[in-house]
């Protein structure tokens, strides 16, 4: 079912793409084009995050030596095929920076050294390589010891067959994977606070709080887990027990996704708390407009509801998480709710002075565009890799 | 009918035991105790153990601590109200802090609690029929039979591959 040669499935995939496109043009040539960079900003920030996130759940299993996981490790590193988009779209961000960018057009009292144009996209882009790079070599080992040598016919899949040895050494390439991942695991803390810090927390240059990149990396792996959740239900749901996975597997990452929104919470309060104690106009005020004055408060709400107070009593049950159907529905709501978070975060600056909540049906299709670009991603590697898909546990154990 | 006498069998191996636990209830003879020195799915399998009622002790005495957690706060913090910088007496931002402790601690207090009283422990009598080795690398399955069968249990365990040990009714044994 997920593959390119499924008709059906490219076909949703290209009109879902097609009707993002279309949805960000009429939005960015209508009379609110920051409209359109915010839900582009919005989309690039959480589809990145499932990405990274998503393959960090394998850097973890690695480094914690688990063995619980299995299968959930191939499925986890099948989300790092979303990079190279993701680093395409960062890029194309620079096209919209008057935009997104609104301290532009503000006096920043000294701030110009690090917040400027050329420096801001020079770190982040050097971030999200070195990220990437540390990512993709850490898969390529991963992969070095679970693909069988056999020519699938695509192209990157007969490059990397090239490349990497006929007969790996097992050891060698494990020592290999545990530096990477190690490497991996602090790019991905540095390179998601920095991006939190340059893309989200600056979009407000005035305001500052420290605890804002951790709080953003945070998110980034409880989005992961989300994106994790759903891919391995979907494999599940329709390959059945030739993916390997069975329902203890969702029942554990149901309880590391349930410790996760503990810890997004926590982080959300953390934050919080510092800020109401020090009770700084210059920080207050950042908070206020967020959650106290009209249109955003109803949406601070929402998000809370939805992305803790739902998720925490919902999987405190164990039979809920062993369910992958019902897990694939709330990871779907849940992520929806970290959309709105970041709506939350980024519109009160970008769509400044609004009367109305800045969001509409436009904004809902060209996240769904994002999602074509991730179909498309996730599809082409479970093709180059079938493997993936397919688990045997002697391929795991080599 | 004469005293009951009983009898352990004690298994290094996990299956063994399990498979004791299954057999024994085909025969007359009773099965008392199980001693496992692990935590084991497949005892807990064989001997059909219902799922234990600890969980609701904790979600309770976790319940009971949110809410006293915020009203010690809430009544500490008005009986002596030290208004500093402005802000209001009762304010529920820090009390999540106390709220949030007192229901991981009332929470532990409800698992404890719980712990006792659904394995019925402390268990003194138990100590009687209680073999040390169980804390070590055996598994003991404690069955009751009528006196004149004790030697016919012992064979039983025997073929199962363990190795037994009796323990007379003697009255010396209570405490």
């Amino acid at each position: 079912m997920l593959s390119l040669k499924n008709k059906r499935l490219v076909i949703l995939g290209a009109v879902l793409i097609a009707l993002g496109f279309l949805a960000f043009v009429i939005q960015a040539a209508g009379d609110h084009p920051e409209r359109a960079w915010q839900a582009y900003l919005i989309n690039f920030l959480l589809w990145s995050a499932i990405a990274q996130g998503g393959l960090l759940f394998s850097v973890i299993m690695h480094l914690t030596k688990a063995k619980w996981s299995g299968p959930l490790n191939n499925v986890s590193e099948v989300f790092a095929a979303f990079f190279p988009i993701s680093f395409g779209l960062f890029l194309i961000l620079f096209l919209g920076k008057s935009y997104v960018f609104p301290w532009l057009h503000m006096d920043l009292h000294g701030k110009e050294v690090w917040l400027n144009v050329p420096f801001l996209f020079f770190r982040d882009g050097m971030a999200l390589l070195i990220l990437y790079g540390l990512g993709f070599a850490y898969l390529f080992n991963a992969l070095q010891l679970k693909t069988i040598r056999q020519p699938t016919g695509g192209r990157l899949r007969s490059f990397l067959d090239q490349k990497m040895g006929a007969n790996p050494d097992v050891k060698r390439i494990r020592q290999r994977m545990s530096t990477f991942s190690v490497l991996y695991a602090l790019a991905f803390a540095c390179a998601l606070s920095l991006i939190g810090y340059d893309l989200v927390m600056a979009l407000d240059p005035h305001w500052v709080s420290t605890l804002f990149g951790a709080y953003q990396f945070i998110k980034a792996f409880y989005v992961g887990l989300g994106g994790l959740i759903i891919l391995a239900s979907v494999l599940y749901l329709s390959q059945g027990e030739s993916s390997g996975l069975t329902s203890s597997h969702f029942h554990n990452l149901g309880k590391l996704f349930f410790a996760f929104c503990l810890l997004w919470a926590d982080f959300f309060y953390v934050q919080l708390v510092v800020i109401w104690y020090g009770n700084i106009p210059e920080e207050t005020a950042y908070v206020i407009e967020r959650t106290m004055a009209s249109p955003w408060n109803l949406l601070a709400w929402c998000v809370f509801i939805v992305c803790f107070v739902l998720p925490f009593f919902i999987l405190l049950n164990k039979n809920v998480k062993t369910k992958p159907k019902f897990m694939m529905i709330l990871a779907t709501v849940i992520l929806i709710g970290i959309w709105l978070e970041h709506l939350l975060l980024v519109g009160p600056a970008i769509s400044h002075g609004t009367r109305g909540l800045p969001l509409g049906l436009l904004d809902g299709l060209i996240t769904l565009g994002f999602f074509g670009l991730m179909i498309f991603a996730v599809v082409y590697f479970l093709d180059e890799f079938p493997e993936l898909k397919r688990f045997e546990p002697s391929a795991g154990k080599r | 009918m004469g005293a009951e006498c009983q009898v352990m069998g004690l298994f290094t191996d996990e299956d063994r035991a399990a498979s004791t636990v299954k057999a024994l209830k085909k025969t007359p003879w009773h099965l008392k105790q199980v001693h496992s020195p692990v935590p084991s799915h497949k005892l807990s399998e064989a001997l059909n153990i219902k799922k234990s009622k600890v969980g609701y002790f904790t979600l309770v005495g976790g319940i009971i601590g949110f809410f006293l957690g915020f009203a010690l706060a809430m009544f500490t913090s008005a009986k002596w109200s030290l208004i500093v910088g402005g802000k209001p007496v009762i304010a529920l931002v820090p009390f999540v802090i106390v709220g949030f402790e007192f229901t991981i601690l009332f929470a532990v207090f409800g698992n404890v609690i719980g712990l006792l009283t659904q394995g019925g422990l402390p268990d003194y009598k138990g100590l009687n029929v209680y073999d040390p080795r169980c804390s070590g690398d055996h598994f003991g399955v404690l069955a009751a039979c009528p006196e004149a069968e004790k030697n016919q249990l012992i064979t039983y365990f025997k073929e199962k591959g363990g190795v037994t040990r009796v323990f007379e009714p003697s009255p010396s044994a209570d405490p």
